[in-house]
């Protein structure tokens, strides 16, 4: 069933859209944390901002991608921006979310204790807010980036794809080999993915470790 | 060993002249402060107290410009704080709230060098400073520095939150209900740890508290406030409890007033009696002779560091051979230097004991104090 042989002398061909597939899933994920943060301070700084914000996000992530990507194309082509776009877009309503309900959930004393004890908005932000918020932001990075692994899959179609192509390819050949092997590649990137988050906000928040009295 | 903390660099005087606070705007506007004047002389507890919704909260944060008066100035050392950076005046002025606000992801440690780090102290600097002051409040550096605020009791999270309020050596602290969240032996003993800490320290306190009682035992000057934020009486304890300017005030520090004068005195301020005491080794016929001259028949059993153990009824005695520590039977709780007698006789009634066993500051015994001589004292006032 499965052709080793083509596996051996394609080796090549899969590392390739593999870090494709990784290199996509990763500017996306990263793009899209900068654009939220952004909108998210936005919405901290300005509470009105929230309806609107979410609204359009939510909007985004309801188009299908298939349709989100042949409205673009006209406008970017075929090309690696277009795919980006569409994947930061469905990024922003789950890492606005998460970072705003991250901020909201630091505790209004320890906020107050940091404004009347002389950290400036900045400040108390950076040292105090962020890394408060850190477990919730990355509970969202998490889904964020598994749900873009699946979705750099749909950009195989406007000629991007990483492992997308590898399949894309598999079924117009019926080379259910190159298939397989682009499921299980993906699958372990999310898996990867995962981990790698979880073990981040280990090593980042000793705090949570700490047992006991 | 750190050495320890730098004395007060000098207390400042803390002044509200003509302060108001309305929220809204217009005649519509509702009144959280009206035209409070206080002047805190350096180094003296005020308390504010009174009912909720008083604004005395409201008055407390706008010495340090968390809130910002729509009328009026308030003057440290006579420097108009409006004039001042808010971020460099915080800096300066120690902060307490009930909550305590730890920051939960910082250790113990990092809290108290908040402001220190701030200010852009050197590391070691900080690090002295940091267990200088955790020793100051009662805690061992070593054992706490190191550990999250969730890891620690309501107590001690209260001690924290009071090492870091005076990492800097601020000549200002402001005090909201910062002894509110723990029960009320805890708060008993932070209290008085408080004031010890205070008579070295001498800082100016702006101390907000509802509960009239800890208003009289904390104060050196207590500010009564009434709804609509206004003041209803600004004086010593001892004034108030004399003479409530006010129906609202004497209403306020309630129909007990005279026994709540109590609290105007202290342990260390009356005789104590002394105690009957034995210590673990003593020949039993000995110690039933010293228990046959006691009043109540009670011996108190003392380490050989003079720390009581608890008590040992002379008729429990065995007929001959020594005294052990298993024969003593623990006791309720010590009253400290800084126990008002009013605290005190709570204490004696609520433990159902005729004598608390008074202690000093390192735990060892040193005298008795009954509830007869309490309430003697309390006709002889």
């Amino acid at each position: 069933m499965i052709d080793w042989g083509w596996i051996a002398r394609h080796l090549d061909d899969i590392a390739a859209a593999t870090s494709a597939h990784v290199a996509l899933t990763a500017v996306a994920v990263g793009g899209g944390l900068v654009v939220s943060a952004v909108l998210a301070l936005l919405i901290h700084r300005y509470r009105r901002a929230y309806g609107p914000v979410t609204a359009i996000s939510g909007l985004i992530y309801t188009i299908p991608s298939l349709a989100l990507f042949a409205l673009l194309v006209p406008i970017t082509g075929l090309s690696f921006l277009t795919a980006e776009i569409g994947l930061v877009g469905y990024t922003l309503l789950i890492l606005v979310r998460n970072i705003v309900a991250g901020l909201d959930a630091v505790p209004p004393e320890a906020h107050e204790a940091a404004t009347a004890m002389g950290y400036s908005p900045a400040g108390r932000l950076w040292r105090i807010e962020l890394p408060l918020a850190l477990p919730v932001i990355v509970a969202g990075l998490r889904v964020a980036t598994v749900s873009t692994i699946g979705l750099v899959m749909v950009t195989a179609l406007i000629g991007e794809g990483g492992l997308g192509q590898l399949m894309l390819r598999g079924f117009t050949l019926q080379n259910y080999t190159a298939v397989g092997v682009g499921t299980v590649l993906s699958v372990a990137l999310a898996v990867m993915a995962d981990l790698l988050f979880i073990g981040l906000l280990w090593v980042a928040t000793p705090w949570r470790r700490a047992r006991g009295r | 060993m750190s050495q320890p903390p730098e004395r007060g660099r000098g207390a400042a005087t803390v002044a509200f002249e003509h302060v108001s606070k309305r929220y809204g705007v217009g005649r519509d506007g509702r009144g959280a402060v009206n035209d409070l004047s206080l002047l805190v002389p350096a180094g003296r507890i005020c308390v504010l107290v009174g009912p909720s919704g008083c604004g005395k909260t409201t008055s407390l944060k706008m010495v340090n410009r968390l809130i910002e008066p729509s009328a009026g100035r308030i003057l440290i050392d006579g420097a108009d704080v409006a004039g001042e950076e808010p971020i460099a005046l915080r800096r300066r002025i120690g902060y307490v709230i009930q909550q305590v606000g730890l920051f939960p992801h910082q250790t113990v440690g990092q809290n108290v060098a908040t402001v220190p780090r701030l200010l852009d102290w050197a590391e070691d600097r900080q690090r002295a400073r940091t267990d200088a002051l955790l020793t100051l409040v009662g805690l061992e550096p070593a054992t706490h520095r190191e550990r999250y605020p969730h890891q620690l009791s309501g107590g001690e999270r209260q001690r924290v939150g009071v090492a870091r309020a005076l990492a800097a050596d601020p000549p200002v602290m402001l005090m909201d209900e910062p002894f509110g969240a723990v029960d009320p032996i805890v708060r008993e003993r932070l209290q008085n740890e408080f004031l010890r800490l205070q008579a070295d320290l001498a800082k100016t306190i702006i101390f907000v508290t509802h509960d009239v009682d800890e208003a009289i035992k904390m104060g050196d000057l207590v500010a009564v406030m009434q709804d609509g934020g206004t003041l209803a009486q600004f004086g010593s304890p001892r004034e108030i409890l004399a003479n409530p300017a006010s129906d609202f005030v004497a209403r306020f520090v309630g129909a007990d007033r005279g026994l709540k004068r109590l609290s105007l005195t202290r342990v260390r301020d009356v005789q104590l009696r002394a105690a009957a005491t034995v210590r673990a080794g003593d020949e039993v016929a000995e110690a039933r002779r010293r228990a046959a001259a006691d009043r109540f028949g009670y011996l108190l059993l003392i380490d050989a560091a003079d720390h009581p153990i608890g008590w040992i009824e002379g008729r429990d005695l065995p007929a001959a051979g020594h005294v052990e520590a298993a024969m003593a039977v623990p006791m309720s709780p010590f009253l400290e230097p800084e126990t008002t007698l009013k605290d005190a006789l709570s204490m004696l009634l609520g433990a159902d004991v005729r004598a608390g066993v008074a202690v000093d500051a390192g735990g060892r015994l040193l005298g008795l104090l009954t509830v007869d001589d309490i309430a003697g004292g309390l006709e002889a006032r």
